[in-house]
């Protein structure tokens, strides 16, 4: 194949570019559902851990 | 109410949404991904060398589709953010602002391949041709919009100053296509053409379509998947995206 370099380079950069358009969204997908999680926990939390009526708070 | 409205006004609904995008995504990228790997069989493979060009018009294969779909993307940008500041349908500045990064994805390709092939054809890696240029004006003009829509905290009004942008924007895309015509060019003209004849071989046709209709069902995968992001960060703290990230735990 004539000019092969020049052939792979131009589809090396055509892959590359789709795999990061394909990674990004799910990467900031799993990111977000991540966040969701972690604060449905920490409320969680918050609400176990609150005095309940008749309680002295510590 | 007429399936086809009452779908439509479903749709706007974020968790519908979400579900929707979630579920088409992959098949959309799937697709498209098996499209373009026939497409790219047949023009590093099957497609005959060009009795001037060599083999390095293979690189058009990936240069072609991917400038199209650079213009294509930033006028369907400019009607969904059109939409969006007219009736200011969320879903809408939601699509608008995830074509931005798909666009300018494709634009770099564009400028890259054909930097690439210029090297050994035009004896350089750049030239500032008007074909060129503007399409490195609409590259910065993808990046100025991604940068205006994270740099304003409410994402409503980001998205609303943003697409202004890509409104007025759109101007450049006939000066994009038709620079070719107007001034002297480096760049050659028209080659290949959906409605009239071609001046491309038809034995070098298959794998261009192939590789056209692949990077638009690519398209739609990256739009929906890129929406659905944005769409959970903007509900991020509702109960349903709460409930989305414990089922996925």
């Amino acid at each position: 194949m004539s000019y092969q370099n020049y052939v792979i380079a131009a589809y090396l950069v055509f892959a590359a570019v789709l795999l990061w358009d394909y990674v990004a969204p799910r990467i900031r997908i799993r990111q977000l559902l991540r966040g969701a999680r972690l604060l449905a926990a920490r409320r969680a939390a918050a609400s176990s851990s609150e005095p309940r009526a008749g309680q002295l708070p510590r | 109410m007429n399936p086809v409205v009452r779908w439509f006004h479903q749709l706007g609904s974020p968790p519908y949404f979400d579900r929707f995008a979630a579920r088409w995504a992959p098949w959309a990228y799937g697709t498209g991904l098996l499209v373009m790997a026939w497409g790219i069989w047949q023009g590093l493979f099957v497609a005959p060398a060009d009795y001037q060009q060599g083999d390095s018009f293979r690189i058009l294969y990936v240069h072609v589709p991917s400038a199209w779909m650079s213009l294509a993307v930033f006028g369907l940008m400019a009607v969904y953010a059109a939409i969006a500041l007219v009736w200011r349908i969320k879903l809408c500045e939601i699509l608008a602002m995830a074509c931005a990064p798909i666009g300018a994805g494709f634009t770099l390709i564009t400028l890259a391949t054909g930097s690439i092939w210029g090297k050994p054809m035009w004896g350089t890696w750049w030239d500032w041709d008007p074909r060129l240029t503007t399409e490195l004006v609409l590259l910065f003009l993808y990046l100025g919009i991604i940068g205006l829509y994270h740099a304003i905290d409410d994402r409503r009004a980001a998205a609303r100053a943003a697409g202004l942008l890509a409104v007025v924007g759109v101007v450049l895309l006939p000066v994009i296509r038709y620079s070719v015509d107007w001034w002297n060019s480096l760049h050659q003209g028209q080659t290949i053409s959906l409605l009239g004849e071609s001046k491309m071989d038809p034995s070098m046709l298959p794998a261009l379509w192939a590789m056209v209709i692949g990077t638009h069902l690519w398209f739609a995968g990256s739009l929906l998947a890129r929406a659905r992001a944005d769409n959970l960060w903007r509900e991020s703290g509702k109960d349903w995206v709460r409930r989305l990230g414990e089922a996925r735990q």
